[in-house]
């Protein structure tokens, strides 16, 4: 990399060099949080697509077997709705696997996925607490926690949200609502909340892998099956999470995006505020 | 890597991660900006800086010709911060543990900025790419197919990394056993649904009159022939109400009674040097209805849990074929697959056993 350094920072240009103005910045992302934040991706990825391949071999949700296909699979009569209802599914080859190959690894591949599934597990604990060592070294856990005006401002924020796109449509002035804190009150029960859902995640995960050995924790969730419901509708936290995340941070511009890569933001406002 | 290092060292001194550090490193660079630090202000400054500065002025000479390209913005970076720090940092102490804090703010130079994030976006780059090149070599044949991407050959690599990954569990698994946790027992009003999940075809019960269970393998050398009247009349009979957990998800509590496998193993003790049973059924059948012999590992500490029942009896009725008659392995703290139905041989072995579900790309050990 030493190569990619332009000519100009030899040690000699120094005094030659104009004076430049330097950037303010924030430092905002822990580096250990930043790693852990964009291993989670392909973790978290492969634990919803190993896990809906597992969720194929046996499925929470089942009703009685349909007296002409043998259907069982809630997740499968999805499959065949959409191939039914929705443009240019209507020639799908196998409507109930529908979910199965758009959502998971594919059908009948439970070894495979079971595999995958403990290889991303064990990484993913691994990960989460690389990433608390993070949030403590960084000190950034204490943005995080929730506090006693989070309900109304989180409101505030979600009726901001809410109103944004009409009053762009409209061309109406549409204001953030103002806080002087790292994240906003929404935000802040986001990033607590996918955390907690991540050791429950784990919790019913370690419950419904070991329900003899662990049982007082498979009892913890309600017993064995009800773990696995929770363990379930934990994935489901996630996906909820990660779309609208996704779509702000985008929404919300390049320097939010760019601090989670090098860690620092040109957005100095806030830090001054909180200062003052 | 090397230069980089002390190339952050000596940009950034105040820009340490921890919290409780952070602002007396901005009290050192910014001596005007904490009165209640005026006591030692410059002295930390210089304590600070000018030993780093010198130093990676001192890597620029060296003779492998990295550039360090902090080291020429470091006297002005310094003033620079200095004077717009005083704006910025006007620092109240935190006054709870809880309590946010501001985050610190620092001046750079544009140019370190630019090397500093063309760095962290070559290494995200990388590590996308990387991580991409891993899911390619791990995802099966059929999912990458979805994607339009051909694999042209399965790398062994690939079953070795996956199979590492299984024996950490299954490590994990057997340190998690104990020999005196008991598996909870329910009641007979919990009993749910237990169904047939022979693998194959369920076998026709005409092999059932002429059933031996043969134990092999012995301390004594010999090779042991029991029918069910044998084992009915010589051992003890228990009755648990246990919940059998299957690989696929789902779970059923019957209720089994049966021997001991513990018992068995003292009637007819295996050879001194054996650590695992292979678990036989010679009746079992593959899907078309032809033989398929069922075998099993089980290591003996399970073996000897007193709740591993052969078990003859289910929901207080003999075995049906579906579940197994004459005798089945009924072992709570091991996944449905270890639970073999309809056992026709026993055999103590010294070197862990061959395993129909393990060859098939389960794991072995299977503790839950």
């Amino acid at each position: 990399m030493g190569h990619s350094t332009p000519p100009d920072c030899q040690p000699n240009s120094t005094s030659t060099l104009p004076e430049q103005p330097g950037v303010l910045v924030v430092r905002k992302h822990h580096f250990l949080v930043r790693w852990t934040h964009w291993l989670n991706v392909p973790i978290v990825l492969g634990l919803v697509l190993s896990g809906i391949s597992i969720y194929w071999a046996s499925p929470i949700y089942q009703h009685k077997p349909d007296p002409n296909t043998g259907n069982f699979d809630v997740a499968a009569d999805i499959g065949i709705w959409i191939c039914a209802r929705v443009p240019g599914q209507h020639h799908y080859s196998s409507p109930p696997d529908w979910i199965y190959n758009h959502m998971s690894l594919g059908p009948g591949m439970l070894a495979l996925a079971l595999r995958l599934h403990w290889l991303c597990a064990y990484s993913f604990m691994l990960n989460g607490m690389v990433y608390v060592a993070g949030l403590v070294m960084g000190g950034g856990w204490r943005s995080l926690l929730p506090r006693r005006t989070d309900l109304l401002d989180g409101l505030r924020m979600f009726r901001y949200y809410l109103g944004f796109p009409f009053a762009k449509l409209a061309r109406r002035q549409w204001l953030h609502p103002l806080f002087n804190t790292k994240y906003n009150a929404l935000q802040r029960a986001a990033y607590f909340s996918v955390p907690v859902a991540g050791l429950l995640s784990v919790a019913t995960g370690w419950a419904i892998h070991k329900p003899m050995q662990l049982h007082w924790l498979a009892a913890l969730f309600g017993g064995y099956n009800a773990a696995r419901v929770w363990h379930f509708w934990l994935m489901w936290i996630y996906i909820s999470f990660v779309v609208p995340h996704v779509i702000l941070v985008f929404a919300d511009g390049w320097d939010t995006l760019r601090s989670m890569i090098v860690g620092w933001s040109t957005s100095v406002e806030r830090s001054e505020v909180v200062a003052k | 890597m090397n230069y980089k290092e002390n190339g952050d060292d000596s940009l950034q001194p105040k820009d340490i991660p921890s919290a409780g550090i952070g602002p007396i490193h901005e009290m050192a660079a910014l001596p005007e900006a904490g009165p209640e630090h005026a006591n030692s202000p410059v002295p930390m400054a210089i304590a600070n800086e000018k030993p780093e500065a010198v130093e990676a002025t001192k890597q620029q000479e060296d003779a492998d010709g990295s550039p360090s390209p902090s080291v020429d913005h470091r006297p002005r970076t310094d003033e620079a911060a200095s004077s717009v720090a005083v704006k910025s940092v006007s620092l109240k102490k935190p006054q709870c543990f809880f309590g946010e804090r501001p985050l610190p703010a620092m001046e750079m130079a544009p140019r370190v900025l630019r090397y500093r994030s063309r760095r962290d976006f070559l290494v995200f780059g990388a590590g996308a790419l990387a991580t991409l090149t891993g899911a390619g070599f791990l995802l099966p044949q059929d999912t990458l197919s979805r994607f339009g991407v051909r694999r042209n050959v399965d790398s062994p690599g690939k079953e070795w990394f996956l199979n590492k990954a299984l024996r950490i569990d299954d490590d994990v698994a057997e340190a998690l056993y104990s020999g005196t946790r008991r598996v909870p027992t329910y009641t007979k009003s919990q009993i749910t649904l237990l169904k047939n999940n022979y693998n194959g075809t369920t076998p026709d019960p005409g092999y059932i009159s002429g059933w031996k269970l043969t134990l092999d393998g012995l301390a004594s050398g010999l090779s042991i022939s029991l029918d069910i009247r044998n084992l009915l009349t010589r051992f003890s009979v228990h009755e648990q109400v246990t919940r059998l957990v299957c690989v696929e998800g789902w779970s059923a509590i019957a209720w089994w009674a049966g021997l001991r496998f513990e018992d068995l193993l003292r009637a007819y003790p295996p050879m001194s040097q054996a650590k695992w049973a292979r678990v036989e059924s010679s009746v079992n059948l593959d899907g078309s209805g032809n033989p398929d012999p069922y075998f099993m590992s089980l290591d003996l500490a399970t073996a000897g849990h007193p709740q591993t029942l052969l078990a003859t009896h289910f929901n207080g009725q003999p075995l049906t074929v579906d579940h197994g008659a004459p005798l089945r392995l009924l072992v709570p703290v091991k996944l449905g697959l270890k639970n073999v139905k309809a056992i026709t041989r026993i055999t103590y072995v010294a070197e862990e056993p061959r395993d129909y579900w393990a060859e098939r790309g389960y794991s072995r050990y299977d503790g839950i």
